[in-house]
């Protein structure tokens, strides 16, 4: 499982970066700090499916990218499996698989070696890669092209190889950010399933999203940011019932409305 | 390490725009440019050079027998043209009438009599790029001056060979110390740094490009960076690539040039440079290829260093359009006559690489200096591959 105590982010802003004085200013800056995150907390069980909502800006990246080790938080916790990411990121890194809707994937190279590089770089063996990986290859359906460049395959295709990538390392925990953003309806599919599939094989996914239609058929636990906090977590049907709403573009653009309020009482 | 410097490389090598950049601009492209400059120069010198020039005497009744001389000289032509004024004569010179107009003095025969300095007015356009009308007139000024010397120093009772005294008292034979490895040194030895050196920074330009900014603009950077391999190994695989690609420019670059200089010096039996070519021993390439290394990881790490910072292709590549400024002004310093390699100059980065490299052409190059610059360039790439790795590890930087 994967557990998020107090994530705390700033960043410096840069003058130029800064609110014109006629415009609102936003609540998270303070003088030159940016509040991106603020005592953020979520966790997600093993074989479990965590949407991470929010509008755009909210956070949810940062987040992301703390949980993944690309970048260091000011102060919380983030506890994958017992391994504490920022202490331990080199431990971490290997029980985490990072997706996002950018393939993230060398075109130059064809799809094996791509998934050659990124399986080796996790230290993955000769072995494993000979006879396991073809499991990955043929559930994905990979097979017939994993030796053309990745630029000469279509966006689906790179998708699923992007998955392979992934998973090759045979993470713990999944994390998703925004990866269906930009794809066609195929490749989305092809994203949907896979979630499933790993949520079926025990894998704990965290994955952001403005689709609500993907969280109501994937998610089992839902958690909001909002202006760098956490203003809900849990289940879908709590999150109906603290918004008293069945609708969940209406739940969520409730429970925002009532976290604009505490949002500015805390900043 | 190994890993990101492998697939780093083979990227590159499947990529065509690195490919032009490292193989074929030098062994094809310098080539052939130089070539068609040198193919245009010296149609443009032949066609100078046989030009006959179109002229008209005005006061050739003056003196005949310069209007003779240049009449039956088969570098002139005369044209048939009348002026009035100064103003005409101008305006048919640069209306293209004809190239060169003399105004003799009327009183010619008179001033000779009396022993007198004659004054001619020579018009032509300086404007022609290698000055054929000026040397042509020149000669045949000289050629009728010397006539006119000797007649003079008959009618005096002079013989000819008191003459030839008169006119050259003092006879000196030029012996050249330096062999003529030194003379090529000297005159082109400043121009080869000046190749070699920028090539080594274009060589690394479009690679760091590729691997810093265009890793961030295609998204592939974060997934690299959730690898558990530290930024130091990331950072130093790329570093290593693009360093390897900068030596590859300059290397295939040195074989394309003593290629084409012994193609030349064979095809056209020019003897000089086959014998300056085999001079040069293997030692002297070898260093030159040593002293390319630490300089091509500075431009390696800088050009590393500015890549990652920029957001994407476009705002890599107008960040690095100074830095070829930067590289050019200590090149220059190489082909600035008058400076060698001293201390001093040792351990001034590119400045000391360009210098070496025209002294190892001359072989004049005093191998005692080879401590300081090797000392003073790999503590520059030091720097520069620190800074970079410091650089790689700010969220600031890469995550703009």
């Amino acid at each position: 499982m994967i557990s998020v105590e107090n994530l705390s982010k700033s960043f410096s802003i840069k003058a130029h970066k800064k609110n014109a004085p006629d415009q609102v200013a936003d609540p998270r800056e303070d003088g030159n700090q940016f509040h991106a995150l603020k005592n953020v907390s979520f966790h997600c069980n093993k074989g479990e499916v965590l949407g991470l909502l929010g509008p755009n800006g909210a956070g949810k990246t940062t987040a992301l990218r703390i949980l993944s080790t690309a970048l260091k938080p000011d102060s919380g916790k983030v506890i994958v499996n017992d391994v504490d990411v920022i202490k331990s990121p080199m431990i971490a890194k290997d029980k985490i698989g990072f997706l996002s809707g950018k393939t993230g994937l060398y075109g130059r190279l064809t799809a094996r070696e791509n998934i050659e590089f990124f399986a080796k770089l996790h230290g993955v063996t000769d072995h494993y890669l000979k006879n396991d990986a073809e499991e990955i290859y043929q559930s994905l359906a990979i097979g017939a092209y994993l030796d053309r460049r990745v630029e000469h395959l279509s966006t689906g295709m790179q998708q699923k190889v992007s998955i392979a990538r992934a998973v090759i390392h045979k993470p713990e925990v999944l994390v998703l950010d925004e990866p269906t953003t930009g794809l066609d309806i195929m490749a989305t599919e092809i994203i949907m399933e896979f979630i499933q599939h790993m949520r079926r094989q025990g894998t704990a996914v965290i994955f952001s999203t403005h689709h609500l239609d993907e969280v109501a058929l994937l998610a089992d636990r839902v958690s909001v940011i909002y202006q760098g906090q956490s203003c809900f977590e849990g289940s879908i049907g709590e999150f109906q019932q603290q918004s008293r709403e069945l609708d969940l573009r209406r739940a969520f653009m409730n429970i925002l409305q009532g976290a604009n309020a505490n949002v500015a009482s805390v900043y | 390490m190994w890993q990101v410097f492998i697939k780093e490389l083979i990227e590159l090598l499947r990529d065509r725009k690195t490919l032009f950049f490292i193989i074929a601009l030098p062994m094809v492209i310098f080539p052939v440019v130089f070539g068609v400059i040198g193919y245009l120069g010296a149609k443009s010198a032949i066609k100078e050079h046989d030009k006959v020039i179109r002229y008209v005497l005005v006061n050739g009744h003056a003196a005949p027998e310069f209007a003779t001389k240049l009449f039956y000289h088969s570098d002139f032509k005369e044209a048939l043209l009348g002026f009035d004024d100064e103003e005409e004569i101008k305006e048919a010179i640069q209306g293209d009438k004809v190239d060169l107009v003399i105004v003799i003095d009327e009183a010619y025969q008179q001033q000779r009599i009396d022993k007198q300095t004659s004054k001619w007015q020579v018009y032509y356009s300086g404007s022609s790029l290698f000055g054929a009308t000026r040397h042509k007139v020149d000669e045949v000024f000289k050629e009728f001056a010397e006539t006119l010397q000797k007649q003079v120093f008959a009618e005096e009772g002079l013989s000819e060979e008191q003459f030839e005294v008169f006119k050259k008292p003092i006879v000196y034979e030029e012996i050249d110390t330096a062999n003529e490895r030194e003379s090529f040194g000297e005159q082109l030895g400043g121009f080869i740094p000046y190749i070699l050196i920028p090539l080594c920074l274009t060589g690394a330009m479009y690679p760091a490009i590729d691997l810093g900014a265009g890793e961030k603009e295609r998204g592939t950077i974060e997934t690299l960076l959730l690898t558990p391999v530290s930024r130091l190994s990331l950072v130093l695989g790329k570093f290593m690539c693009i360093c390897t690609t900068a030596i590859m420019t300059a290397l295939i670059t040195i074989f394309s040039m003593v290629f084409w200089s012994f193609i030349i010096g064979k095809l056209f039996d020019v003897q000089a440079v086959s014998e300056i070519l085999a001079a040069v021993g293997l030692v002297e390439y070898g260093l030159i290829i040593l002293l390319l290394l630490p300089i091509s990881a500075i431009f390696s790490a800088t050009l590393l260093a500015i890549s990652i910072y920029a957001k994407s292709y476009k705002e890599a590549q107008n960040y690095m359009g100074p830095m070829s400024i930067f590289v050019i002004f200590p090149v220059i310093v190489g082909m600035t006559p008058g400076i060698s390699l001293t201390y001093n100059w040792a351990i001034v980065p590119v400045s000391n690489v360009a210098l070496a490299i025209k002294e190892l052409l001359k072989g004049t190059l005093d191998y005692a200096l080879l401590v300081p610059l090797f000392a003073s360039t790999v503590f520059f790439a030091l720097i520069s591959i620190i800074f970079c790795v410091y650089w790689f590890n700010k969220e600031e930087v890469l995550f703009r």
